[in-house]
């Protein structure tokens, strides 16, 4: 006859048993699997062959993966500023708004459930030189229209704004739970001592939403160093490789190129670079919190 | 002095409009790519092609939407879609509440290792590790077949964690009666956790359908026949194609985006509640 102590630990691991099996072969192996075929020589069809840190040096040295690298980090540096501060504003707002705050919430949030692939598809046909909406609203304006998908540079800022304009709603939505969780009598208090308004934002919101705004910055940082659908559809990492991000180039020389061991070193560094934003978020999420 | 009242009454009210009125500004700005991809599904050629760009069709055009259902298979892609993302919700319910059960009632030897390394699963991209699941399903034979798109993510880190803490609440009185009635723990979650914690599974259930009928990246690799495709990846496959227009792509696109923007105006309370309270995933 089994105690209950035996009993709790078998129905214990009895119950976590299917998420250990699929964590253990979808998860937990290919971590290490990755790390190996990063040290190999590999195109699928030939048998693999054991190269040291070959991948990486070759990595190190190719002025495509340098390019990839420039372009992600443009990528974050466009979109992580801009979408945290349009979001902190309409949180902001949206704390003080009255009416209608439910369905402000569900509109705001709609481009965040929707498909990147069907989103990118609608902006192509926004970006459209000739018939689209955005140089009609330039020239609107009095300005000149641009190129948008069919230039280097161009093309790069118009994957930024697809990039904000999906991930807006998610940083108002835990920003707004931020504010909301700051108790009012802070503001009273510093309403009876005649406080302004822009004083209150700055001497009260901000600080006590600090770590908030660190958590859904970490988030976004690394939302945007893996965007890979809308550079897909939209631009296939061109022109000229002008808006080829880390994961796209991962991808096309894994499964275009079949440069299995290559594209696992970009894996691994990759892999790198998002760990350390995710440790970060670990190690000052928690104590950067201003309020008890 | 009521005077002075007053006054300060309606500048506020004046503050609360325009505050009203910004938001409503901002609101129809973000959702302008939605008008145009319905707008654009229904119009005529000519109405696409027209510049300035017309955003009200002059006639209502449905040729694009019978394109896409009967020259495409795209009932098809709709139906493989749906299927799998079904079949996720339902697998990552009753499979997670089973784990998050366990670490929330069950008191088992390695307990709290085990949910930090569960947890730990969360930090590792999807991108980093395709490698070797590719790898993994071509050698047991699964690519191109619907284990692919579905095994892998029958249960999930997340789900776990949102159910724990959700079934950490129910009271430990609760607990004691059912062990004293002599209610086995299957039993036991099942007649009484389940009714309690409808809101939690239901939002599990839809985070995994959404991020399911969106998915893009794993179904682009390891699928790549026409009866396994998906929408999000016939889209991509459509607009690669010579003989499509903007009419039929827009169509395809309000397709693949209806049915969630619908599903998520009857839940979006419980929905952007547990993204508020968990703040862990987009």
């Amino acid at each position: 006859m089994l105690n209950k102590k035996q009993i709790d630990n078998i129905e214990g691991w009895l119950f976590i048993t299917p998420p250990l099996i699929i964590f253990t072969i979808f998860i937990f192996i290919p971590m290490g699997v990755a790390l190996f075929i990063s040290l190999q020589k590999w195109n699928l069809l030939s048998s693999m062959h054991f190269v040291g840190i070959a991948n990486y040096k070759k990595m190190f040295l190719s002025g495509h993966f340098w390019n990839s690298l420039l372009v992600s980090l443009l990528y974050v540096l466009g979109t992580v500023p801009v979408s945290i501060g349009l979001a902190l504003i309409i949180a902001i707002m949206l704390n003080q708004s009255l009416h209608g705050i439910s369905f402000f919430r569900i509109m705001i949030y709609l481009p965040v459930i929707t498909s990147m692939a069907a989103a990118a598809i609608v902006f192509q046909y926004l970006f459209e030189p000739n018939i689209g909406y955005f140089n009609h609203i330039l020239s609107v304006f009095g300005l000149p229209p641009l190129q948008w998908l069919n230039d280097r540079h161009q093309a790069l800022i118009a994957v930024i704004i697809v990039g904000i304009w999906k991930r807006v709603g998610y940083n108002t939505i835990i920003l707004l739970a931020g504010l909301q969780s700051i108790p009012r009598y802070y503001y009273e208090a510093a309403m009876i001592d005649g406080a302004s308004r822009m004083q209150m934002v700055r001497k009260i919101t901000i600080p006590l939403l600090s770590s908030v705004t660190f958590f859904v910055t970490v988030m976004q940082i690394i939302a945007s160093l893996k965007v890979f659908t809308s550079i897909v559809v939209m631009t296939e990492g061109g022109p000229a490789r002008g808006t080829d991000v880390l994961p796209y180039y991962l991808y096309k020389n894994a499964f275009q190129y079949h440069k299995m061991g290559y594209a696992s070193a970009v894996a691994i560094f990759l892999f790198t670079i998002i760990f350390i934003f995710t440790l970060l978020q670990f190690k000052f999420g928690e104590k950067k919190v201003h309020y008890q | 002095m009521i005077l002075l009242k007053n006054k300060k009454r309606s500048a506020s009210f004046i503050a609360a409009l325009i505050l009203e009125v910004l938001l409503l500004f901002i609101v129809i700005i973000i959702n302008i790519p939605f008008f145009w991809m319905i707008s654009t599904s229904f119009k005529v050629e000519s109405d696409v092609l027209a510049y300035p760009p017309k955003l009200i069709p002059s006639v209502i055009n449905l040729d694009g939407y019978k394109y896409i259902w009967t020259l495409v298979p795209f009932a098809r892609y709709f139906i493989n879609t749906v299927f799998v993302s079904v079949s996720i919700a339902v697998s990552k319910i009753i499979l997670a509440s089973l784990a998050a059960y366990a670490f929330a009632k069950i008191p088992f030897k390695g307990k709290n290792t085990v949910f930090y390394i569960f947890l730990g699963t969360m930090m590792i991209p999807m991108e980093v590790i395709i490698i070797p699941n590719y790898i993994t399903l071509s050698t047991i034979g699964w690519l191109d077949t619907y284990w692919a798109l579905i095994i892998p993510f029958i249960v999930g880190a997340f789900s776990i964690f949102l159910l724990r803490q959700f079934f950490m609440q129910i009271p430990k009185d609760l607990d004691d009666a059912a062990v004293l009635d002599g209610c086995s723990r299957i039993r036991y979650l099942f007649t009484i956790v389940y009714p309690l914690s409808k809101p939690a599974l239901l939002t599990v259930g839809l985070y995994a359908f959404l991020s399911s009928w969106n998915s893009f990246l794993w179904p682009l690799i390891v699928t790549n026949s026409d009866n396994m495709r998906v929408i999000q990846i016939a889209l991509k496959a459509l607009q690669d194609s010579w003989m499509i227009d903007w009419t039929s792509l827009t169509a395809a696109s309000t397709i693949a985006t209806v049915p969630i923007i619908v599903i998520f105006f009857f839940v979006q309370r419980q929905f952007l509640e547990g993204i508020a309270i968990t703040g862990l995933k987009g």
